[in-house]
């Protein structure tokens, strides 16, 4: 094909450069992409929805009839019935910016054949694709995790399951699903797929369950106890992946509640459990885990802290893309704001949530009780993008469903602070940590904070090469690790209520 | 300013001692303890209620609030007996359902209720149909609210409407329902007689099903 017949996509807020032949449905690239076509590419929902930045694309019947005349003149299209006639610069919906896909390096025991590891969150999937003989990453693709259409988070998705055929149809979602990653990585490693020996996977307990076809409706009540908790292993020929049929799939064993073998691997990647100091990891997600152990015991806990930290049910909350206001700081008494991709601000994402509250504070125009010291319902940041009080109030619900989780595991420890914590995920990653703890969110000096990135994911992959060994069902681990049920103790509530304000000053130390 | 007026900022402002001495204060005065619900605690939690649906006050502010009045009315209510002018408004057995451990808003919504001159029962959390029934039947209730927190648990609100008419009475009580996922339809569809969206409103409708 000739060179000037291509076309050039640019993803943003990413910026990633994809090329394509001319009369290339748009679909195609994007898919590879891990952009998801819920409805299947029939133009009969919105799930794909691109806006057009730069360049033409042609609007067809379905798509008049999908989105409104205004949407249409602001350049968005359904993805699904476009085709690539001309250079285009397109920003995703759905695409999520903040998607993190570890790079770190790791210590590995080499052995031939390829590996597989996929964290399978509640909102976002990163598999990668691992050369198990030198430990090179060949392959990542992320994705949203295709069951989010019944629900955001956990419990709504235990809700959906309960009711038939809600588990069989959210199993399937989430098995086509890993299976079509890993026929992802494999084309763009041009590896074999018979030469994957192994896949490890990571998630939840309600993931877990998800996957592995285990009944559900234990985790829809007090007191939240599953009792097939361990390893599960599975065949590619179960699955139905495009595998050799014995390939084993292992969905490695939850800790407890609802905390799972994401964190599991969070330890595996941290090595908490066989430190001498006392070291805690945090993830920060819509379902925030928490642990704080050393060699001697491991805690964890969960706590529902909401999506608040993605930006949801904030008035004018997004996620970290393009127009999100990501940053807030104060420069001799004046605001500064700090728009992703250069352009006008549109809403506002976690981490500038979490850094506006902090300089709102700083500046005593939030009072320690979370009211707007000047009686206004809202703060202007800049460009027209407004916080308002319920907006605090939605961070306080979620910083204090944290707080109180740590708090109480501190306790468990007869007070001891961790002498380091991890952040993981997303979030962790991008929050500023000095924000983070004048809101109380983390309430610890930033140099004792690291973020960790996405240990999940890490530990998945340093299960890879470390199964050999054992089966994955970390026995040892397992037994060093205890779950608090933090909901069932009877201080949960006044802690939480403590939590709920903020400290008075401007530098607290412990 | 009357002491009662000074009660009434008192529990506004969550100062418990001050509420305690206060009430302490106006009996010694000769006040009668009746006049201290009309005169300082209903106003007051109305007020904490209205400051409540503004987002002016939040949990901390409310639950201080409601701690000051029930400083108050542990005073208060000993001697209430036998006084005409202040039988209670009803008696209202209220918990969150079964499965759900959430305490928060039901706590809230007690305390104003009780505020507003109702005998509240509280069954607490993980309040199992059995429970509830039994102690409509014990308590001779005229109420029953509901509080759940989760999208899975609040499907037992539900049995415990079915629980109460199996047991024959359900003539007997006016079933109220709250919580986050709860909706007026939800209230609707499971034959609830009322839906609070916040706790001044569960107020509200206590109130008016009593009139």
């Amino acid at each position: 094909m000739p060179g000037n017949s291509t076309h050039r996509i640019v993803l943003q807020p990413t910026g990633a450069e994809l090329r394509a032949p001319a009369g290339t449905p748009l679909r195609d690239p994007l898919f590879e992409q891990g952009v998801e076509f819920p409805c299947g590419g029939q133009g009969r929902c919105r799930g794909c929805r691109v806006q057009v930045l730069e360049g033409t694309a042609r609007v067809n019947a379905a798509q008049r009839e999908r989105l409104s005349a205004g949407e249409l003149a602001a350049g968005w299209r359904l993805a699904c019935q476009c085709v690539l006639e001309g250079d285009l610069v397109i920003e995703l919906r759905q695409w999520d910016a903040a998607i993190l896909a570890d790079e770190t390096l790791f210590a590995f025991k080499p052995r031939s054949g390829l590996g597989v590891a996929v964290d399978v969150g509640t909102t976002t999937i990163v598999a990668q694709l691992l050369d198990l003989e030198t430990g090179r990453v060949l392959a990542v693709r992320t994705a949203l995790n295709s069951q989010a259409r019944h629900g955001g988070d956990v419990m709504s998705r235990v809700e959906f399951a309960i009711s038939p055929p809600g588990q069989a149809e959210l199993e399937g979602l989430i098995r086509r699903q890993v299976g079509a990653l890993i026929a992802q990585l494999l084309f763009a490693a041009a590896a074999s797929p018979k030469d994957v020996c192994d896949v490890v996977l990571v998630g939840n307990t309600v993931m877990h369950h998800l996957f592995c076809g285990i009944d559900v409706e234990p985790l829809s009540h007090y007191p939240f106890v599953s009792s097939r908790n361990g390893l599960e292993t599975l065949s590619a020929g179960q699955l139905d992946w495009e595998l050799p049929s014995n390939t084993p799939a292992r969905f490695l064993p939850c800790l407890g509640g609802f905390v799972g073998s994401d964190i599991l691997a969070g330890l595996l990647a941290t090595r908490i459990g066989e430190s001498d100091d006392l070291v805690g990891l945090i993830d920060l997600g819509t379902n925030g885990e928490i642990v704080l152990g050393n060699r001697r015991r491991v805690l964890c806990a969960s706590t529902a802290a909401g999506p608040a930290f993605e930006g949801a049910r904030i008035s004018m909350g997004m996620r970290a893309s393009t127009g999100a206001i990501s940053q807030v700081t104060v420069e001799n008494g004046q605001l500064r704001c700090h728009v992703l991709g250069k352009t006008e601000p549109k809403g506002i994402c976690g981490s500038g949530l979490v850094d506006a509250v902090a300089a709102g504070l700083d500046l005593g125009l939030i009072s320690p009780s979370g009211r707007f010291a000047n009686g206004n319902s809202e703060w202007e940041l800049c460009g027209g993008v407004v916080l308002t009080q319920r907006d605090v109030r939605e961070l306080q619900l979620a910083k204090a469903a944290i707080a109180s989780g740590v708090s109480m595991l501190r306790e468990r420890w007869g007070g001891a602070d961790p002498a380091r914590l991890y952040l993981a995920g997303a979030f962790g990653n991008y929050v500023n940590r000095a924000s983070a703890q004048r809101i109380g969110l983390i309430d610890y000096p930033p140099d004792q904070v690291q973020p960790a990135g996405n240990t999940a994911l890490l530990g998945a992959k340093l299960a890879l090469f470390s199964l050999d060994g054992e089966d994955g069902a970390y026995a040892g681990l397992r037994k060093q690790v205890e779950h608090v049920s933090l909901s069932a103790d009877p201080h949960f509530q006044d802690i939480f209520v403590q939590q709920l304000t903020f400290s008075e000053n401007a530098n607290v130390c412990h | 300013m009357t002491v009662l007026d000074e009660l009434k900022e008192a529990i506004i402002n969550g100062n418990a001692p001050a509420a305690k001495e206060l009430t302490q204060r106006g009996l010694s005065d000769g006040r009668r303890p009746g006049e201290f619900f009309p005169g300082a605690i209903i106003p007051a939690m109305d007020e904490v209620g209205r400051r409540m649906r503004e987002c002016e006050f939040f949990i901390p502010e409310v639950l201080i609030a409601a701690r000051a009045a029930r400083a108050s009315t542990e005073i208060l209510r000993p001697l209430l007996v036998g006084e005409e002018s202040v039988r209670p408004a009803g008696t209202i057995v209220c918990g969150t359902v079964k499965g759900d451990l959430h305490d928060i808003g039901k706590n809230i919504v007690a305390m104003m209720l009780e505020s507003a001159g109702f005998r509240i029962v509280d069954l607490g959390v993980d309040a199992s149909p059995e429970k509830i029934v039994e102690a409509v039947r014990r308590e001779q209730a005229n109420f029953v609210a509901l509080s759940a927190l989760l999208t899975t648990t609040m499907v037992n609100m539900k049995a415990v409407i079915e629980a109460l008419t199996a047991a024959g009475l359900r003539d007997q009580v006016k079933v109220l329902v709250g919580g986050a996922p709860v909706t007026e339809a939800w209230a609707k569809s499971i034959g609830a007689d009322g839906y609070g969206k916040d706790a001044p409103a569960a107020v509200e409708l206590a109130r008016s099903l009593v009139a």
